[in-house]
Formats: C-alpha cells, structure tokens, sequence
C-alpha cells in the first residue's frame, strides 16, 4: 500500500478537508553507486572537518546559515519549531485563478502529489474538486513541506486532486537576461498560415503512454546482459541508405502494380464488368 | 596611317544574377488519381519543399520558411558539384531517410528545428527554374525537366525525381503499396508559374474516392524490395 508523506487538511474558509499527500511521480533514472575501481567495493562518504582534521559523526553537525563571508549562524531544531507558521500541517487555500491562464506563474513546477481524503472529508473534496472542474478554476495556496513553506496550486485529476508545488516569485529567473526580440519580429500571413498548418497537422490528444524513455531501456539492457556474464553489443550503424534504393523501390512498385493490373485484365469477363462499375471516375474535381 | 588596332577579347559572358527569392507554384488540390497522357506523375514524398540555388559555384539551399537549410542539412552541401552547369534554381523536396532508407518526417522536422539529429538528408528535384543562369519558367515542364535531367546526374543523396506519364492510377496503386499518401501531376506542356498553379500542378491522394485512405505510415523498403521487377 503507498505511503504518505504527509498529514494534514486543506483549509478552504471554513472548511476543513482531512487529507493525505502521496508523492505522484518517482524518478525513472537508473541509480549508481560509486565503487573503488581496484577492489569494486562502495565507496563511503566521510563527513570531515578540515579544522580538527578528522572525520565527523552525522550527530555532531548542526545547520548553519551564512550570513557573511566565512561567518555562520547556527539554526537549531527549536528555532525552526518556533516559527509559527499557518500552513503548518494545512494546505491553506489563499485564492481561486483561472487554470487555463498563463501569466500566473504556476507553470513553474516542483513536484506533484496526489491528494486522498479522509473518510470524514470525502464528501467536501469531491465537492471542492467538482467545483474546480466545472469552473475551470486551479486554487492557489500554502503549504509546508520537508520545513519549508511551499507554494502550490490545486487541480483537479482523475479521481483526485492534484497539488503541484510551485516555485516562488523570486525564484523564478528574469526574462530580462535573454535576448528575446519578439516585438521585433514580423510573419507574412503566407508564413502564419503555413505555421498554422503545420500545427493543426500535428494536433492530437496527448497521452504520456504513448512516450517511452528509450535511454533508460537501452541502459536497462546493457546491465542486463552484464549481469547475466554477457559483454554489451557495439551499438549497430545501419549502412547508409541513399535516395537512389527509394527510387529502385518505386520502380519495383510499379512495376508490381503494373503486373498487378495485367493480372486482373486477364480475368474473366463478368470480374471485368464488376471492375469497370467500381473503376474511378477519370475526371478531375478540385477538392 | 592606320590607327593601331587594339586586341579585343569577349570573354563568356558574366552569369545573369539568380533571384534572391522566387515565388513558387503552389499545387492544386483535386480529390482523386487519374489518367492523361498530358501529366508526368509522380510521388508527393513526405517532406519538405525545398529550392536549391547554385550560383558560382555556390549553393543556397532554402526550404520552407527557412532561408538557410543547409546548416540543418550538410549532406547536401556537394549538390553544387553535382551539376553539369552553373545558374541553377532547382525545385523539389527535402527529405532525411532512417536507416533504412524510408523518408522520416519526423527525423526532418528534428533536423529543420534543431540544426541536427540522426537520419540522412535527400534532395528530389522535380523541376528546374534555372540553368546556366537563363529563366527556364516560360519552357514547357516536358522541356525543363528533359533539361533536369542533363543539369543534374543522379547522385548518392541528390536525385531527380521519378515518375510516369500518362498512369496515374497505376502509380496510385504503386504508391499505395508504398504507404505513400500523396501524388503529384505536372502537366507537360505547362509553363511555370508563381503562385497558385491551376491546372499545371495538381496534388491528390493516392486513395480512390470511397475507398480506405492510405494508412500514414513511411515506405516500407524491406517490403517493396521483395515484390518482382520487370
């Protein structure tokens, strides 16, 4: 059964919606271990201190915050326990937008968490998701995660509601650093168009299970075969094809539909009549 | 006295500047394959138009929308090589193949986006709007592409274009069993000219009206390779 990582309730005015948070995504990577090349054993990392030259136990460091060159303030585990903090064990909703809005900044993502009420809040969540669905409306709030006071935005997904944490205001990077002349730059409606056909050419529905990561496959296998005494395949190069083999297949096609035409004139008499009832009109209609 | 005679020499003359841009024919969509000994049929590959201009040597390779292809597409930067004359505007479509040989539009919208990617560029040219620096645009399409075919000698990744008279239907069928969509007709005594086509230039599907349409998916070599020749 999934393991929550965190307990608390979403805070919607009045209302209080007991709710759990399980992570939604789980990295794909293929994790490595650091090894001794001579002996293959793992490698360990010692905490050090350079001033008492000697390795240090976890449970001798404590946290500090560098408030000028060189100098530390130490943080203990009662300051962080001070901070009163609203949204401490709540999701703190503080505003509705409209999801579909771009210029909110809520496409700059952390991670994602799937929401599962309690028994008790059942019936508010669905409510709230309902509500969210059915406007097109994404809510904004607080929360605080792993000691730190996240922003986030609440959608809702599938049978659940999704919360997606955000990066802060201040985080996010200025566009001003980029060179991005867009008010200087001009399409001819030929160009538009022919860009609005492309992309309407290339519109469908999205669905991730149609994406693969071919990468972590083809890495997958290699291991695999290491593992079962196997040494990996040089990666294959196909001969280069060249323009002239399409041209030979078209001839071969041809000359197969050719043949294919000849076949069926031979045929008996009452084919050819059905034949020429089905036979294409010869003249051109502009579509 | 007579007066003292200067030599004088005509060297060749200087090649007419080729256009910077050109206004291409744009196609004319009709709705089914069809026979008439007036039009050269041949395949619409799944690519991009692309003119390739050759002046001094040089080439300039423009698909569409994009000024520079051949940054995306360095394969084709020995076309200028290639040719037998120099002025030259070709006509035709840009392709990268897969490994195995099959037009990838997927790998050419990488390479048109990204500047590079996997796959081989290709260059089919089906008409040719300039040679030795002279307008062909007021020949008939039987006359400039008998003149494409001296300008430009099959290559390993720049060819002209193959196709039918007359056979329409039957290059239908063909391209069918090739998981080609498309077809083009040029009509041979056509002039060209910028701009909507007309009847000069028409593109269709491969698929007879009431029937299945083409099932999209790329040429299958493997598949053609196996089916009898002449």
């Amino acid at each position: 059964m999934a393991r929550s990582m965190w307990r608390g309730a979403i805070q919607f005015g009045l209302v209080t919606i007991p709710v759990k948070l399980y992570l939604a995504t789980e990295s794909g990577g293929i994790g490595f271990n650091m090894l001794h090349a001579s002996c293959l054993n793992r490698i360990q990392m010692k905490i050090y201190c350079p001033y008492h030259d000697e390795v240090v136990p976890r449970s001798e460091t404590v946290r500090g915050y560098e408030y000028a060159k060189g100098r530390y303030v130490v943080v203990t585990e009662e300051d962080v326990d001070s901070i009163a903090l609203k949204t401490m064990r709540a999701i703190e909703i503080e505003m509705f937008v409209d999801a579909r809005k771009e210029a909110n900044g809520a496409q700059f993502v952390k991670q994602a968490y799937y929401l599962e009420p309690d028994e008790i809040g059942r019936k508010a969540f669905y409510l709230l998701k309902s509500v969210l669905a059915d406007e097109g409306k994404s809510a904004i709030c607080k929360i605080v995660l792993k000691d730190r006071e996240q922003l986030a935005a609440l959608n809702p997904y599938a049978s659940t509601m999704l919360l997606t944490t955000l990066h802060w205001p201040d985080e996010v990077r200025a566009l001003e650093e980029l060179d991005l002349p867009e008010a200087d730059v001009t399409f001819k409606p030929g160009e538009r168009a022919m860009a609005e056909q492309l992309v309407a050419s290339m519109t469908g529905d999205f669905s991730a299970d149609a994406y693969k990561d071919d990468y972590r496959q083809a890495l997958m296998a290699v291991i695999e075969r290491k593992v079962a005494g196997e040494q990996p395949e040089p990666a294959l190069r196909a001969e280069p094809t060249n323009i002239g083999d399409l041209m030979a297949a078209l001839e071969a096609s041809v000359a197969a539909a050719r043949e294919s035409r000849a076949q069926n004139a031979e045929a008996p008499a009452v084919l050819e009549v059905d034949v020429a009832a089905e036979a294409p009109r010869r003249r051109r209609k502009t579509a | 006295v007579p007066g003292e005679q200067l030599p004088l020499s005509i060297g060749r003359s200087p090649l007419r500047r080729l256009p910077a841009r050109l206004r291409v024919m744009q196609p004319t969509a009709v709705d089914a394959p069809f026979d008439d000994p007036e039009y050269w049929f041949e395949p619409w590959w799944p690519g991009v138009r692309g003119l390739a201009f050759v002046e001094n040597g040089e080439l300039r390779l423009r698909a569409e929308g994009l000024n520079d292809a051949l940054a995306a597409l360095p394969e084709l930067g020995d076309l200028a090589e290639q040719l037998t004359t120099d002025g030259v505007v070709l006509d035709g479509t840009l392709l990268v193949l897969d490994d195995d040989g099959r037009p990838d539009a997927d790998l050419l919208r990488r390479r048109l986006a990204e500047g590079r990617g996997p796959g081989r560029a290709a260059f089919v040219a089906s008409d040719l709007l300039y040679a030795g620096g002279v307008a062909l645009g007021r020949r008939a399409y039987r006359v400039r592409r008998a003149r494409l075919l001296e300008v430009l000698p099959a290559g390993e990744q720049v060819i002209v274009g193959r196709g039918h008279v007359a056979e329409g239907l039957l290059m239908a069928d063909a391209l069918r069993e090739l998981g080609v969509a498309e077809q083009s007709a040029r009509q041979m005594s056509a002039r060209y000219r910028g701009g909507p086509a007309g009847a000069a230039w028409l593109r269709m599907p491969t698929a007879l009206p009431g029937l299945a349409p083409v099932v999209t998916r790329r040429p299958s070599l493997a598949l053609i390779m196996r089916l009898p020749l002449d």
